[in-house]
């Protein structure tokens, strides 16, 4: 936030007197401002010779701090805004489509957690080719370990296709391939550069035109933060809990679906746990499990986590070979 | 005189239950129904996620903002404005709009669902989401004008501010470092000083505006068997043991490590600690509550269904 100098030319009332009782309480910008006590501001103002002026300039930074939070919703604005905004968007397994109601929820956060081979990847790749296919916009594939086939995406596409004419085919996918976009990404830091750069085009985008983006999929997200996180300091977890949150505030602003994956590691007793930890787990608004029995093709997805479903209501599925 | 003073009543009985019952509504709602609460308190929940715990938030609220009685049915609400500040920024109003929808078909003993108080219920729930903790400091700061407004338009009182949840940028808070800054009577930013001022606010909010604060607080470290984290400093707590082993025995694996700056814990006046058995009714897990501020030896079961939470016996 701004140094209260920057605010001079907005509000007349912040003038040069006012700065400097605010230096001399130690407030040099709106954080200061925000972490002091008002009552006791006012009071310190009281005593000064321009009190209501003071005053006046006090008032001031109030309304300009009242701008600098998220808006107020009451619960039926906030409906009618996700019933308008937020669509249902299909992943292309039956199974996962079935277990939340409809496929993804845009601007919520979705993980799926599961052992390697347990068809993260697969989810995600099916997924993305299934939207590209039947929606108007775009998906973002963030690769970080070089899952990423375009081959293979392309084969998924043929054979999401259901058209046999082999001309509109070929089109078909030509028009679903252009439509996502993959980029690698192997550090935390790259990925912030790339999630803000995505804001800020989604920003300048005008709202409601086709090719709005549907899906953004981080594979896998674990294995960006699991490298920074240890040691005694808290800067890891610091940046693990800011990614999580540039990406819900993604997902809130630009009506977008997240979809990350994670692996999983040995726990207490043998069993094996989800990544990350336990601050994570109050980062994605979904957590899928994924399993596979050996030797079998069908896989299992199970909630561990859903705003209105219980845990480990569970379905089966099957993938595009 | 004196004596005609003292025999002249203060208060009639009536002005009197209605003012208790306004300091004091009975919230009696699982797993909150053991303890009494009235305004002015500050009840935090915690717990693992997910464990419940902003179901329970939202089940309070749809009590909240339910009306007492509306087209001559009895529907044992409040009828009061409801502040939820979403930290953890996934918050789904699907949920509460499907839990309302069937609680109010469920008194009314019919599927029809009547729109207009649905919508008016609705309206008494006001929510905001926050990044990060100078949005949350610039919500609390605005908030006083804020309740008086929503007060003036829809004639009613807030009655409950939630927050969920409140350590959501502790990590955040604790690794921004500031510099030593020039001014010697600078305050610096740190958790510290953010926890600090959000009870500051909080508290000079509920002098003005009686009202219950309702607090969930994941257990973001330190939650695990009594084996691993012992290295880490702080505040253990090992939930007592008593009658029903079988239940405690997943609780008394446990230890719930406070983490959050010693202002806040001395802030918080109730404490109830939610965690998730592994017992299971039907296809519901069964949640189990206890209360740790006050502490008491019962523990309940509970589950969380469309319709809302159900104890279990």
């Amino acid at each position: 936030m701004a140094p209260l100098k920057s605010l001079q030319q907005e509000y007349p009332d912040i003038d040069a007197r006012f700065l400097h009782f605010c230096v001399s309480r130690g407030i040099l910008s709106v954080e200061d401002f925000l972490i002091h006590d008002l009552n006791e501001l006012i009071a310190f103002a009281e005593q000064d010779p321009d009190s209501e002026d003071l005053k006046k300039g006090i008032l001031m930074i109030l309304s300009y701090i009242d701008g600098q939070h998220q808006l107020w919703l009451n619960g039926l604005e906030l409906l009618e805004d996700a019933e308008k905004n937020n669509l249902v968007i299909s992943t292309g397994c039956d199974g996962i489509d079935f277990l939340l109601q409809g496929g993804l929820h845009e601007g919520q956060l979705t993980e799926l957690v599961g052992s390697s081979s347990s068809g993260k990847t697969q989810v995600c790749l099916q997924a993305a080719s299934n939207i590209a296919i039947k929606y108007t916009g775009t998906v973002m594939f963030l690769d970080s370990c070089n899952s990423f086939c375009a081959k293979h995406v392309a084969n998924l596409i043929s054979q999401l296709l259901t058209t046999r004419s082999k001309e509109v085919k070929e089109w078909g996918i030509e028009r679903a391939m252009s439509k996502i976009m993959c980029q690698s990404v192997f550090d935390i830091f790259t990925l912030f550069h790339v999630l803000n750069q995505l804001d800020t085009i989604m920003r300048s985008e005008v709202k409601g035109k086709e090719g709005k983006m549907h899906l953004l999929i981080i594979d896998s997200v674990s294995s960006l933060i699991t490298p920074i996180l240890g040691g005694r300091g808290s800067n890891g977890h610091s940046l693990m809990t800011s990614a999580g949150f540039l990406l819900k505030k993604l997902a809130n602003e630009h009506n977008l679906s997240v979809l990350v994956t994670n692996h999983t590691v040995g726990g207490e007793r043998g069993i094996s746990k989800p990544a990350l930890g336990e601050s994570w787990k109050s980062i994605p608004h979904v957590r899928l499990l994924l399993s596979r029995e050996s030797g079998s093709s069908t896989r299992k997805v199970s909630v561990l986590k859903h705003p209105s479903l219980a845990c480990g209501v569970s379905s089966n599925f099957e993938l595009i070979s | 005189m004196a004596l005609a003073d003292w025999i002249n009543a203060d208060e009639s009985a009536k002005d009197m239950l209605s003012r208790v019952l306004l300091e004091r509504p009975l919230l009696l709602l699982p797993p909150l129904h053991r303890v009494p609460l009235r305004v002015g308190n500050v009840v935090e929940i915690v717990g693992p996620s997910p464990s419940a715990k902003t179901e329970v938030l939202i089940q309070a609220a749809i009590s909240s903002i339910l009306p007492k009685e509306w087209g001559g049915v009895h529907y044992g609400g409040l009828e009061r404005l409801v502040i939820y500040i979403d930290l953890d920024c996934r918050f789904d109003v699907h949920r509460i709009a499907q839990s309302l929808k069937h609680r109010i078909s469920e008194i009314q003993e019919s599927t029809f669902l009547n729109e207009e108080l649905f919508q008016a219920c609705m309206r008494r729930f006001s929510y905001i989401r926050c990044y990060n903790s100078y949005e949350l400091l610039a919500v609390l700061k605005t908030l006083q004008t804020r309740l008086q407004k929503e007060t003036e338009l829809n004639g009613l009182a807030a009655h409950l501010l939630m927050i969920d949840s409140i350590g959501a940028f502790y990590w955040v808070d604790r690794a921004s470092k500031s510099l030593p800054l020039d001014g010697n009577n600078r305050k610096t930013l740190s958790l510290q000083s953010v926890a600090q001022t959000v009870v500051n606010e909080i508290r000079q909010l509920i002098q003005g505006q009686p009202m219950l604060v309702l607090v969930t607080k994941a257990t973001i470290m330190g939650m695990g068997p009594l084996a691993s984290n012992m290295k880490r400093t702080g505040t253990k707590w090992i939930p007592q043991d008593n009658s029903k082993e079988n239940l405690n025995r997943r609780l008394e694996q446990y230890v719930y490590q406070e983490y959050m700056p010693s202002v806040w814990q001395l802030f918080v006046t109730h404490r109830i600690f939610l965690t998730t058995s592994d017992s299971k009714l039907g296809d519901v897990p069964v949640h189990v509550s206890q209360w740790l501020i006050p502490p008491l030896q019962v523990s309940d079961r509970f589950v969380v269904r469309d319709a809302g939470i159900s104890i279990v016996t």
